[in-house]
């Protein structure tokens, strides 16, 4: 649509760098001029922050604390999802009697499930969990769905006409097939996994007063009820933000790896 | 019946019977798994959430804390397409405009709104501004993507054509781009709508004195399980009708496209 | 609109028109058309005819001031074609129909916001959208999308478009090459009548149509000028001295047959290297060794 001029390479990194150099530029001009002691975060303060919270340690153990928990949910999700999913996929039968109820859990929110989660588990690692594969799972079991019913039911006929077993159609043929949709499916699902996790350690640690549950988002919870810290507060959504970036690009990595025969 | 089984009618009818048996079992389930379970605390049987669904009804707590909620999200969802749409269009026509401001974009992008909420809390504090900043931020990101999408994929022949038609420059931005991309905004304006509803109740348990979200929380900490439930069950509700609102919308503005944003 | 002042100059001068192409990533250019010259009265129906790649395509899009040719000019009643215009009116291969408007509204597009209906009311357009509705047999499709229209239905639309907008020449890039054959030669027929086959020369509009079928080249055109390939160039121009009008008679005249051969022989050998194929199979009468 505009004219594709070369422009020359120095040229374009100083325009995808000017917004956010600019910006982080006025921020610390801006947290200068305030009183000494004020609370507002700045540049300079973060960095400072990032490399004292490295060195104790505690930013990484919260992150895999965190990361552990997305893993185990999402891969508990994962199973029940694909499987139900290839079920339903190939079955008609079972799509139409358990499609209404899925439907209908589909709009309720991962953390409007939370205060049920914690009447039941309380407020620890299993109720994390708990909203993790609740979460993960409807990405993953949508899109196996869609996965399969995209499988051209040609190649299953063929695979029939020779004489090829169910079991073995399933595996051999519709698998692979909806695998792309099941691998975006997964993608999906790691993201917004991540992100109920943080919104889930966030309200635990806000309703269990700052106690041990552990994890990033309650990481930030304190900094921002008990020792006050906003500078840690941003370096904490600065690790929200890169995890989910590396996330993301693992699976995007992984599906490529597995569908190389995709466009 | 005289209508054949292919029919639509039939179709409906029998769509309709297969939900509600579905649902019965699910309820028949849920009420053993109540009765096996015991503590009606934890797992009320669906007779009272039902009895307090009502009872919330008729006092018009259900519709004082949905309307809030609904309220939020459409200003939000607004304000959401009112600066993304725009923006989205601009960097899909200028390559330029999209190197600069898509690094931002890449990087704020990953940051959920969740995340947001501790810092947004210490500027806002509680109250309404919170929930809608929140919703703002979450569903700003699809209605961009999805808009700088549909202006990069607006047929180039479709330009042509209109060009050898002597349509100038201005005509051919709102003739022709706009009712182009409107399906991929679209789709993307109902992405946005999910990510928000889903974000609004995070938003609203920990950060509003009001609201579906602040409900539900509320009926725990009281311990009264079959509101909580309830409560719940209107969350999806709402969504669900919103949904169809907008689905309702989509087809209307753009009864070429089908579900999806195509155009063929 | 498609009287030509001029009556010095012809209506369409293509001038050691050349085009190449640079490919952005490994700065190769290709030379896509060369020195191409060719002279086009008003009234006039041009075919272009030639192997897949020779260039008609460019030709076409430069003609339509869609693109600019690299070397070389082209001229409109002796003025410099500068850059797209309704007065050189385009239909294209996969139709470019506006997915979002009607029938009615795609064919009034021009009309309502382009240049051809600037001096028209609104009662004008719309007589004049109703009138070339009707003359390509689409009254009472008028509210309907184009994805509920056939293939040979959408193609009308487009053809309606492009009269309405009452272009002096008309350019048509292979019009009919996505419909089956049955449709193909009722829209032949069609086309020849709008064009005005039965009316004097100089009520006719200058046409030139793209196409890779022959037949159908011989059957439209005055003159079917055939292309080859790599570079693209002006193979020889073949005069069509069939009479008019053609529809439902030219295929059976003795010169018709003739004429095709003709123009195959000329592309063949060039036809095969396209597909890949062994060009000593092009001519049968040669002896192969087994």
């Amino acid at each position: 649509m505009t004219n594709m001029t070369s422009d020359h390479p120095a040229t374009v990194w100083v325009r995808k760098l000017v917004l956010p150099v600019l910006l982080i530029a006025v921020w610390q001009f801006w947290a200068s001029s305030l009183p000494a002691g004020s609370p507002a975060p700045a540049p300079l303060k973060v960095l400072q922050t990032l490399v004292d919270l490295l060195r104790t340690g505690s930013l990484l153990s919260a992150t895999v604390q965190s990361l552990g928990r997305v893993v185990l949910g999402f891969a508990m999700a994962s199973v029940l999802g694909i499987a139900l999913g290839l079920m339903m996929g190939a079955s008609q039968a079972v799509r139409e009697n358990l499609d209404p109820i899925i439907e209908s859990f589909r709009p309720i929110a991962p953390m409007a499930i939370l205060p049920i989660a914690i009447l039941w588990l309380g407020t620890g690692t299993p109720t994390a969990l708990a909203i993790v594969a609740y979460a993960s799972f409807f990405p993953v079991l949508i899109n196996t769905v869609h996965g399969v019913s995209r499988v051209d039911r040609k190649l299953v006929l063929a695979a029939r006409t020779m004489g090829i077993s169910r079991w073995t159609i399933l595996t051999r043929v519709v698998l692979p097939g909806a695998l792309p949709s099941i691998l975006l499916g997964t993608r999906l699902a790691m993201g917004v996994a991540w992100t109920a996790i943080i919104a889930a350690e966030l309200a635990v640690g806000a309703k269990s007063g700052g106690g041990g549950s552990g994890g990033i988002g309650q990481m930030m919870f304190v900094f921002y009820a008990y020792n006050i810290d906003l500078n840690a507060i941003v370096v904490c959504m600065a690790v929200v933000g890169v995890v989910a970036l590396l996330i993301d690009q693992l699976f995007r990595l992984v599906e490529k790896r597995l569908i190389p025969w995709k466009a | 019946m005289t209508t054949s089984p292919g029919s639509p009618v039939m179709r409906t009818y029998r769509t309709l019977w297969v939900s509600l048996r579905s649902f019965a079992v699910f309820f028949a389930l849920w009420w053993l798994l109540h009765w096996w379970n015991g503590n009606p605390l934890q797992l009320p049987s669906p007779f009272k959430v039902f009895e307090a669904l009502g009872g919330l009804m008729r006092e018009g707590e259900i519709a004082e804390h949905a309307s809030v909620s609904t309220l939020r999200m459409l200003l939000a969802l607004s304000l959401s397409i009112v600066v993304a749409v725009p923006l989205g269009f601009w960097m899909g026509l200028s390559r330029r405009a999209e190197e600069v401001i898509d690094p931002l974009v890449e990087m704020l992008r990953p940051i959920s709104g969740i995340a947001w909420l501790p810092l947004a809390l210490f500027i806002f504090g509680v109250g309404d501004t919170l929930p809608v900043f929140i919703m703002f931020y979450v569903g700003f990101f699809p209605i961009l993507l999805n808009t700088v999408a549909g202006v990069r994929q607006t047929d180039a022949r479709l330009l042509a054509a209109a060009r050898t038609m002597g349509i100038g420059p201005w005509p051919l931005l709102v003739h022709v781009l706009v009712p182009s991309a409107l399906p991929t905004v679209m789709v993307g304006i109902r992405l946005a709508f999910a990510a928000s509803w889903a974000a609004i109740v995070a938003a609203e348990l920990i950060g509003s004195p009001t609201g579906l979200g602040f409900a539900i929380e509320w009926y725990r900490q009281m311990l009264m399980t079959p509101k909580v439930f309830a409560f719940i069950l209107a969350i999806g509700v709402v969504g669900y009708v919103c949904d169809l609102g907008l689905r309702s919308l989509q087809r209307r503005l753009t009864p070429w496209a089908d579900g999806t944003g195509a155009s063929s | 609109m498609n009287m030509s002042d001029n009556a010095s100059y012809p209506k369409l001068r293509l001038s050691g028109v050349t085009k190449s192409f640079l490919a952005p990533r490994t700065g190769l250019s290709t030379l896509a058309v060369a020195e191409m010259s060719l002279d086009i009265q008003t009234g006039e129906f041009i075919c272009i005819v030639g192997p897949s790649g020779c260039g008609k395509s460019t030709v076409l899009n430069m003609i339509a001031g869609l693109d600019v040719p690299t070397a070389g000019h082209i001229q409109k009643d002796g003025q410099a074609v500068t850059g797209p215009g309704a007065d050189r009116g385009v239909m294209f291969q996969d139709y470019a129909l506006m997915p979002w408007q009607t029938v009615e509204g795609n064919v009034g597009f021009g009309l309502r916001h382009g240049t051809p209906g600037q001096h028209l009311n609104t009662m004008q357009r719309n007589q004049r959208m109703a009138h070339f509705i009707d003359l390509v047999g689409l009254r009472g499709s008028e509210h309907k999308y184009p994805h509920q229209l056939s293939g040979g239905m959408r193609q009308r639309v487009a053809l309606a478009r492009l009269l309405a907008n009452g272009p002096d020449i008309l350019l048509l890039d292979e019009p009919l090459g996505a419909l089956d054959a049955q449709t193909r030669l009722i829209l032949q027929a069609e086309l020849l009548r709008i064009w005005g086959e039965t009316a004097p020369v100089t009520e006719r509009k200058t046409a030139i149509f793209i196409t890779h079928d022959i037949e159908e080249a011989v059957l439209l055109a005055d003159r079917v000028v055939v292309m080859s390939t790599n570079p693209g160039r002006v193979r020889e121009v073949v005069t069509i001295d069939l009479p008019r009008p053609r529809a439902g008679k030219a295929r059976t005249h003795p010169r018709f047959g003739v004429l095709v051969e003709h123009i195959w022989s000329l592309i063949r050998d060039e036809a095969y290297r396209a597909i890949g194929g062994d060009e000593s199979l092009a001519n049968p009468t040669q002896e192969t060794t087994a």
